[in-house]
C-alpha cells in the first residue's frame, strides 16, 4: 500500500539578510519541502528617490546619482546618462571623447561581468574560488579607472559633452597590457568551471526560459540574450561609434543560467576585442565639448540608452527649459529583469532559485534607485 | 597477535611513547591504591593524544593550514598578521569567540539547543580512543573497533539534528533535515565499502588492519580502490564538506543547522567539523593508508609521526575538494548516493567475496597471493567507473559549451543556425 | 543601422489603421492614444507584422501638474524600429490608465512602480501593491506636489544662481 506523506507548504524568506541575494534584496519563496511553488519579490530596502532627487539639481550635478545605482558599472551608466542628455541638448562629442567612452564601458562591462561571473559561481556553491580570481582581474580594471579618473567604484567620468579629464599617459600601457592578460583569465574561468560536471548539473536547465516569455517580459542584456534573442543595443542602435568596431553578439541556446553564464564570458572577450579595436585607433583632439554648466536643453523629451552589462539601461529626461529635468526616469535593466523571476524561480528547488537569482546578476542598487 | 616490538622498552624511546606513558603510570601505581590507575591510563591516553595530534591538527592545520591553503587557491595571502606568519590566527579566533555573546533565539528550544554542542563534541573526542597512533599506543584496542568507529560516528547527526530543530528557525530545520537524510543515505554504501575492507583483513580491530597491510607490505587503498573511493566521497558526504555540504550550504540556506548559533557554542560546532574531519582521515589513514605503517619505515621514524602526517595529507584532499568545486543540489546528492554510489558498493563487495572465496579455495588462504588481486581491482575500478559514467550515469546535454555569435542584432534565432551566425 | 524611430504621426498612423479611433492626437516624437481603446492598440501594434512592437522597453509616468502621462517606448527587434506611446490620465485624485499587462507581462514590474511612485492606477494590473515603498506611504513622491512646503515654497532649485523662479503651478499640500 502506498501512502503519500501529506506536508504543508510554508513561507521561507530569502532574504534581506542573506549570503547570496547580493543585497537586500526578498524573495519570499512559498516552499513545498525542497520545492518552491510560488516567489513573491520584495524591494525597496535601498530605496533612495533618486528620480525624485534628479529633478532638484542640475543636469551635471545627477551624473553622481547615475554611478550609484548600478554601483558595479558606474562608467556605463554616466553614459547613458549623458547619451540622453546630449541627444536631448543636441551637444556633439568630439572622437576621442568617443573612444575614450567605448573603452572605459567596455572596461566596466568587463569588471561588472568578472563580479557577475564570480558570484554566480559563488552562489552555485564553489566556495569563494572563482569569486576570488574574478576579483583579482576587476582590481587590474578598477585600477585602470583610478589611474583615469580618481575614483575606483563610483567614477563619475562621463561629462555631457565628452569626458571629465584625457587619458593620463600611463594608461595606454597599463590597458594594453590588461588587454593582453585578460583573454587568459577568461580561458581559465572557462576551464575551471564550464567543464566541471558539478557545475554543469547546477545549472544547465535550471531557469528555463523561453525566448517567447523573455521578450515579453521586457527582458535585456545577458538574461534575453541567453535565450537566443539576438539583441544588442550596441549592434542595433549604435551609440559613440559603436559602428566602427567589429564584434559579434553572444547568445545562448535554451536560456538556463548556464547560457546566461557563458553569454556573460564569451561577453568579456568581445570587449576585450573592442577594448584592442579602440586602443588601436584612438583618435587625438579634445575629450570633451565646452557645455555651459547651468545646461538649459530645448523643451522636449529624449530617451538615451546604451547597453550596460545588465542590459538596456535607458534614461528618459523630459526638460521644461529649466536648469534640472523636469522628469528623470532610468530604465533600470536588473529591475525589468526581475520581471520573469517567478516564472524560472518555481517549481525549481530553494537552491535553484538562489542560482536563477544570480544568474539574473542583479545590483539591489539599481532595482530600488 | 603477537606485537613486534619495533622499538626498545626505554622510557627515553619516542618512537614508542607508551613507553613514557607506562613509566608514569607504574610510579602512579606505587602511590596510589589498587585500580585508581585503570582511570588515570585512560585520562592519560586521552591528554597524550590530544596534545600530540588533537590539538596541533585542530589549531596548526585544521584552522590554520585551512585558511592558508584555501587562501593561497584563491590567490590571496591567508592569514598573516596575529603571530608569526599569522601562527596564533587559530587561537586570536577562539579568544574572539569567547567574547562574543552568545545569542538565543526567543522561540528556540533552550535545553535542546544548548545541549546539541555538548552532544556534538563528545563523540569526536570518543572516535579518536580506537585509533591506533602505534604498535602499542591505542587507548582501546577493543576487537571490533570498526563497529564503535562507525556507531560513534553517527551520533553527531543527532546532535546536529537537535540544533536545527531547537533553533526553531527555517534554515536551520532546512540543514538539519538535510544532514539526516544525507548521513542515512550515505552510511550505507560507506559501511558497505568497508565490509570490502573487513573481508580481506578478516578482522574488525583495526590494529588488526594495520598489522594486516604491514605484514603484507601492501594499502588497502591499492588493494582495493573502488572502496577507498566510496569511502572518500561517502565520508565527505557524511562531514559537509563541500562539493557535498548541503547542510550548511552557505548560498542557500545561510549555515544551515548552525544559522541561530553564536560565540563559543558556534566555535565548538565549528571546531568540532574539523574535529571530525580529522578523525575520518585519521580512520582512512589507518584503514586504507596503512595507519602507523610505513614499508619499513615505522622501525625508523616514530609511528604516530607516519600517521599524524598521512592523516594530515588525506585532509588536505579535504581542502582542495572545498577549495575548488562547486555544491550538487540536494537532490542530485541522495540521488548520487542511491543510484550510483550504493550500486557501485554491493558490485564492488560481489566481487570483493568472490575474490575471498577464490583465495580460500585456491591459494589455501596464503595472505600473499592479495597481489594477485591488486590488478584486478584497480581494473574493475577503473571499467565500473567508466562504465557508470559512460552509459548509465549522468550525460550532460549535448549542447555546446560555448555561446553562438552572431553578427547582427535581430530576435530570436532559433538553434540550427539562421541568419548571421558566424559560429555554432 | 540604426534603429529607426518612429515619428510620432507613423505610429498614429499605425494605430489608426490598427484600431479606427484610437488614436486622441500625435506630436513629432510621441502618439497618444484613447485610454480606452490603449490595451486593444498595443496588442494589435505587438502582432501587427508591420509594426511588430514586442518589446515593451520601458513604461513610465510624468506628472505634469493638471495630468499625468504615461510613457511606453515600444521596440522591434525584427524589424529593428522604435516608438514612442503615449496615454493621458486627467483625474488628479483617481488617475487611472488602463493596464498593459494582458499584452507584456514586462509592464508587470513598471506599472507597480509608476503606481508606487506616481500614483496612477493601472486598471486591470493582476496585482498592483506598493513595490518599493511601503502599503501606507503617505503620498506619491514623484508628483511634482510632494514635499511641496506649506505657503508655496518649492524645495530645491528655486535660488540657483542665474536662474528665474520657475512659474508658480498650482501647489497642493500633501495630506
Amino acid at each position: 500500500m502506498t501512502s503519500t506523506i501529506k506536508t504543508e507548504p510554508f513561507v521561507i524568506n530569502i532574504g534581506p539578510q542573506h549570503p547570496s541575494t547580493h543585497g537586500v534584496f526578498r524573495i519570499k519563496a512559498t516552499v513545498d519541502g525542497e520545492r518552491v511553488i510560488d516567489a513573491e519579490m520584495v524591494m525597496g530596502y535601498l530605496h533612495r528617490s533618486m528620480e525624485k532627487l534628479a529633478e532638484e539639481r542640475t543636469y551635471t550635478q545627477n551624473i553622481p546619482f547615475t554611478d550609484r545605482t548600478d554601483y558595479l558599472s558606474s562608467m556605463s551608466n554616466n553614459l547613458g546618462y549623458c547619451l540622453a542628455v546630449e541627444k536631448l541638448a543636441g551637444i556633439g562629442v568630439p572622437d576621442r571623447g568617443n573612444a575614450i567612452r567605448v573603452i572605459m564601458a567596455e572596461f566596466q562591462r568587463l569588471a561588472s561581468h568578472c563580479m557577475a561571473v564570480g558570484a554566480f559561481t559563488n552562489d552555485t556553491g564553489a566556495w569563494q574560488t572563482p569569486v576570488m580570481w574574478a576579483f583579482r582581474e576587476r582590481e587590474k580594471i578598477l585600477d585602470l579607472f583610478e589611474m583615469t579618473c580618481g575614483a575606483r567604484l563610483t567614477c563619475n567620468y562621463m561629462r555631457i559633452g565628452g569626458v571629465a579629464f584625457d587619458l593620463p599617459k600611463e594608461f595606454m600601457p597599463g590597458a594594453r597590457k590588461l588587454v593582453q592578460s585578460l583573454p587568459g583569465f577568461i580561458d581559465e574561468m572557462e576551464g575551471l568551471l564550464v567543464e566541471n560536471e558539478i557545475f554543469l548539473v547546477r545549472t544547465r536547465k535550471v531557469g528555463v526560459l523561453s525566448p517567447e516569455m523573455a521578450i515579453n517580459a521586457s527582458l535585456s542584456g545577458p538574461v534575453l540574450r541567453g535565450c537566443g534573442v539576438a539583441w544588442d543595443i550596441r549592434k542595433a542602435d549604435p551609440y559613440c561609434g559603436y559602428e566602427q568596431y567589429d564584434f559579434d553578439i553572444p547568445i545562448g541556446y535554451q536560456g538556463d543560467s548556464f547560457d546566461r553564464f557563458i553569454v556573460r564570458l564569451e561577453e568579456m572577450r568581445q570587449s576585450v576585442r573592442i577594448i584592442e579595436q579602440a586602443l588601436d585607433a584612438l583618435p587625438g583632439g579634445p575629450h570633451s565639448t565646452q557645455v555651459p554648466l547651468a545646461l538649459r536643453p530645448p523643451r522636449g523629451e529624449a530617451y538615451g540608452r546604451v547597453e550596460g552589462p545588465r542590459g538596456e539601461l535607458g534614461y528618459y529626461i523630459v526638460s521644461d527649459e529649466g536648469p534640472s529635468p523636469y522628469r528623470f526616469h532610468i530604465r533600470p535593466p536588473s529591475f525589468i529583469n526581475l520581471s520573469a523571476l517567478k516564472e524560472m524561480t518555481v517549481g525549481g528547488s530553494v537552491a535553484d532559485a538562489v542560482v536563477v537569482l544570480g544568474s539574473i546578476d542583479i545590483v539591489v542598487g539599481e532595482i530600488d534607485r | 597477535m603477537p606485537l613486534p616490538i619495533l622499538a626498545t622498552n626505554n622510557w627515553y624511546d619516542f618512537r614508542d611513547l607508551s613507553n613514557f606513558s607506562r613509566l608514569i603510570l607504574e610510579n602512579l601505581d606505587k602511590i596510589l591504591p589498587h585500580g585508581i590507575v585503570y582511570v588515570v591510563a585512560v585520562l592519560l591516553g586521552f591528554v597524550a593524544s590530544f596534545l600530540i595530534f588533537v590539538l596541533p591538527s585542530q589549531l596548526i592545520v585544521g584552522v590554520y593550514g585551512e585558511r592558508k591553503l584555501i587562501g593561497r587557491i584563491q590567490s590571496r595571502y591567508g592569514p598573516n598578521r596575529v603571530g608569526p606568519f599569522g601562527l596564533l590566527q587559530p587561537i586570536a579566533d577562539a579568544v574572539k569567540l569567547m567574547q562574543k555573546e552568545s545569542l538565543m533565539p526567543l522561540r528556540g528550544d533552550v535545553i535542546v539547543m544548548n545541549i546539541a554542542p555538548l552532544i556534538f563534541v563528545a563523540p569526536c573526542v570518543l572516535l579518536f580512543a580506537v585509533i591506533p597512533f602505534g604498535p602499542r599506543m591505542i587507548i582501546g584496542n577493543i576487537p571490533s573497533a570498526l563497529i564503535y568507529f562507525i556507531a560513534v560516528s553517527g551520533l553527531p547527526v543527532l546532535a546536529a539534528f537537535m540544533a536545527g530543530w531547537g533553533s526553531d528557525n527555517k534554515y536551520s530545520l532546512f540543514g538539519a533535515m538535510r544532514i539526516v537524510a544525507m548521513s542515512i543515505s550515505y552510511e550505507v554504501p560507506l559501511v558497505l565499502a568497508l565490509l570490502g575492507v573487513v573481508l580481506f583483513t578478516g578482522t574488525l580491530s583495526l590494529q588488526g588492519m594495520v598489522f594486516w597491510q604491514r605484514d603484507l607490505n601492501i594499502w588497502i587503498a591499492f588493494a582495493q580502490p573502488l572502496s577507498f573511493a566510496i569511502y572518500f566521497i561517502a565520508v565527505g558526504a557524511e562531514l559537509n564538506r563541500t562539493p557535498t555540504d548541503i547542510a550548511e550550504a552557505e548560498s542557500e540556506i545561510v549555515a544551515g543547522y548552525l544559522t541561530e548559533y553564536s560565540g563559543m557554542k558556534w566555535g565548538l560546532f565549528y571546531g568540532m567539523d574539523i574535529g571530525y574531519a580529522l578523525a575520518a582521515s585519521a580512520f582512512a589513514a589507518t584503514v586504507f593508508l596503512g595507519g602507523w605503517s610505513f614499508f619499513g619505515l615505522d622501525k625508523w621514524v616514530p609511528p604516530w609521526l607516519i600517521i599524524v602526517t598521512k592523516t594530515q595529507l588525506f585532509y588536505m584532499i579535504f581542502i582542495w575538494t572545498r577549495g575548488t568545486l562547486p555544491r550538487l543540489r540536494v537532490d542530485q546528492l541522495m540521488a548520487f548516493a542511491w543510484k550510483f554510489m550504493l550500486p557501485i558498493a554491493i558490485a564492488n563487495l560481489f566481487v570483493l567475496a568472490t575474490e575471498r572465496m577464490m583465495w580460500v579455495r585456491a591459494f589455501d588462504a596464503d595472505l600473499k597471493f592479495v597481489w594477485v588481486f591488486v590488478p584486478i581491482n584497480l581494473l574493475f575500478t577503473a571499467g565500473v567507473v567508466f562504465a557508470w559514467a559512460r552509459f548509465l550515469g549522468y550525460r550532460p546535454e549535448n549542447t555546446p559549451r560555448k555561446a553562438r555569435l552572431v553578427n547582427q542584432a535581430g530576435g530570436f534565432i532559433p538553434l540550427g543556425g539562421a541568419k548571421g551566425e558566424t559560429r555554432p | 543601422m540604426a534603429t529607426r524611430v518612429w515619428p510620432g504621426s507613423e505610429t498614429a498612423a499605425a494605430a489608426e489603421r490598427l484600431v479606427p479611433g484610437s488614436v486622441a492626437k500625435s506630436t513629432p516624437v510621441a502618439c497618444y492614444l484613447k485610454p480606452e481603446k490603449l490595451v486593444e492598440t498595443m496588442a494589435a501594434l505587438r502582432t501587427d507584422p508591420e509594426s511588430d512592437f514586442v518589446h515593451l522597453t520601458d513604461l513610465c509616468g510624468v506628472d505634469f501638474w493638471d495630468h499625468f502621462e504615461v510613457v511606453y517606448h515600444l521596440q522591434s527587434f525584427e524589424k529593428n524600429q522604435f516608438a514612442t506611446v503615449k496615454v493621458e490620465a486627467w483625474d488628479r485624485e483617481n488617475a487611472s490608465v488602463p493596464s498593459v499587462v494582458p499584452v507584456w507581462h514586462g509592464a508587470w514590474m513598471q506599472e507597480n512602480e509608476a503606481y508606487d511612485l506616481l500614483g496612477i492606477r493601472f486598471e486591470g494590473h493582476p496585482n498592483l501593491y506598493r513595490i518599493l515603498l511601503w502599503e501606507g506611504y503617505p503620498g506619491w513622491p514623484l508628483r511634482k506636489d510632494f514635499l511641496s512646503m506649506p505657503g508655496g515654497l518649492q524645495p530645491g532649485l528655486n535660488e540657483f544662481a542665474g536662474t528665474a523662479r520657475r512659474a508658480e503651478p498650482p501647489v497642493r499640500a500633501v495630506e
